[in-house]
């Protein structure tokens, strides 16, 4: 039962990375990988049998020497498991059906190698050894008849190659993975919504502003101007790096859609070669309530919402007060 | 000819990401040529602009942006280049507002407007490849 449900997730892993069939019959073909190759593999299941403890050793001692990749073998359980690991990985390189299952195994060596952060020249480094120790054995094996011994090291060359390539792979697809993730998390942490007082809103967008994100900073304050029944809204685009006309789009249609919603908008932050550029483009700013800076946005608003900031006057003491500004209407 | 430190930037282009790599290498090969900040944001603004024509029409390409001297000028040219669908109506796309997909319509006139050299060279099904020059004052 656990098998087959190992074999579920392992087949969506050579899916997920886009590992289909065409696409290993593909490598294969661009390694000229073929049925010869497959055949001399499998003659040589009785040499790697015979010598894989002596290699596998012979590769700890190796990796072991090197105090960067020590720190990952400290505890000698996990070095008795992961050595299991590798004589399997390398009796499997003589057994033939280079397949899916086969494809999916070293995946998943992948997969641990890059979890475990064993850095790439480690990983290549190792098949490297290999390719030196099996092609020692196989000159021991054919004595006088070299060109044997080579034609069987071409054949595991190409192998390796092709292992090398499910591996890289599979480093790349998680680190891709990794960075997609944080950048969802990003893209949630960074559309604030502040209330600055009651019913007046600052949005400051820091970052690209592509489609997806406009959309969803649109959402985000659409929903807020609802639930603060606002009237006025500062979107501060100080923090945003640049303004093509696509971006000056998105803001166009965010400033309509929360007119529409009841609340105005005033834009803040716009540098003076962003305006000029975006005039030069040719966007029709005349809907845009622009004003220079943050400081200078929340003062328009004080305007329309008829605050006013007083400042306070140490000389009459009755005015202290924590309350809300006594003066506003 | 004058050699800055980066001469040259190619920016396969596929994603929104790829717009905004294409972007500030440019900017930083404009202000390293000594362009001045509004120029270096419109050189910015026009590779932008160019970068998603290509992601919004023909989904990947690639972005030049190269130093050029002419005689004694010396300024920045983008190059925008892909195989997609191809301009059927070159002199229509350079027309403000005209666009095929839901935009403002002003990524190529508005480009052109930003540079000062501009030229579009593309057919149907042939891919489209622009060169906009700014000229350092």
């Amino acid at each position: 039962m656990a098998a087959t449900r190992q074999r579920v997730h392992a087949d969506d892993l050579a899916d997920s990375i886009g590992l289909g069939s065409e696409e290993l019959a593909m490598r294969k073909r661009f390694l000229e990988f073929d049925d010869d190759d497959v055949q001399r593999l499998e003659g040589m299941y009785g040499l790697t049998h015979e010598h894989v403890d002596a290699v596998i050793e012979a590769f700890y001692e190796h990796l072991l020497s090197f105090p960067e990749t020590t720190s990952f073998f400290r505890d000698p359980r996990l070095l008795e498991h992961v050595k299991g690991r590798q004589k399997n990985y390398f009796i499997r390189l003589t057994q033939g059906d280079y397949d899916h299952d086969y494809v999916t195994d070293r995946l998943r060596l992948g997969s641990i190698h890059e979890r475990i952060g064993l850095p790439v020249r480690s990983f290549l480094g190792m098949y490297a050894f290999y390719l030196r120790q099996i092609a020692a054995l196989l000159v021991q094996e054919h004595p006088g008849d070299p060109e044997h011994a080579f034609q069987k090291f071409h054949s595991l060359t190409k192998l390796l190659f092709f292992d090398i390539g499910l591996g890289v792979d599979m480093y790349i697809h998680q680190r891709e993975r990794t960075i997609a993730v944080q950048q969802d998390a990003i893209r949630e942490l960074s559309t604030p919504v502040l209330t600055i007082r009651d019913r007046l809103l600052v949005l400051p967008i820091i970052g690209i502003l592509d489609t997806s994100r406009a959309q969803q900073l649109t959402e985000e304050l659409l929903r807020s101007i609802r639930e603060s029944r606002a009237q006025v809204v500062i979107l501060d685009v100080t923090g945003v790096p640049a303004v093509d006309s696509a971006v000056a789009n998105h803001l166009l249609q965010t400033v309509e859609a929360s007119r529409l919603m009841g609340a105005q908008v005033i834009v803040t932050g716009l540098s003076a070669s962003v305006a000029q550029a975006l005039v030069t483009l040719g966007v029709d700013l005349t809907k845009l309530n622009a004003v220079g800076d943050l400081q200078g946005g929340i003062e328009v608003a004080n305007g329309i919402m008829r605050y006013q900031v007083v400042a306070i006057d140490d000389t009459i003491p009755e005015v202290v007060d924590a309350g809300p500004d006594p003066e506003a209407g | 000819m004058s050699r800055t430190p980066v001469d040259d930037v190619c920016v396969a282009i596929r994603s929104d990401a790829d717009v905004v790599a294409a972007r500030s290498l440019g900017r930083s090969l404009a202000e390293q040529h000594g362009f001045g900040t509004t120029d270096v944001t419109m050189i910015a603004t026009a590779i932008s602009e160019l970068a998603r024509n290509i992601l919004k029409y023909a989904h990947e390409g690639e972005i030049v942006v190269e130093t050029v001297e002419r005689g004694s000028m010396s300024g920045v040219s983008v190059v925008a280049r892909d195989d997609g669908p191809g301009i059927p109506d070159v002199g229509l796309a350079l027309q403000d507002g005209f666009s095929t997909a839901n935009s403002l319509g002003l990524g190529l006139p508005g480009t052109r407007r930003l540079m000062d050299e501009f030229e579009i060279v593309s057919a149907p099904g042939s891919g489209t490849v622009i060169t906009a020059i700014k000229w350092r004052r």
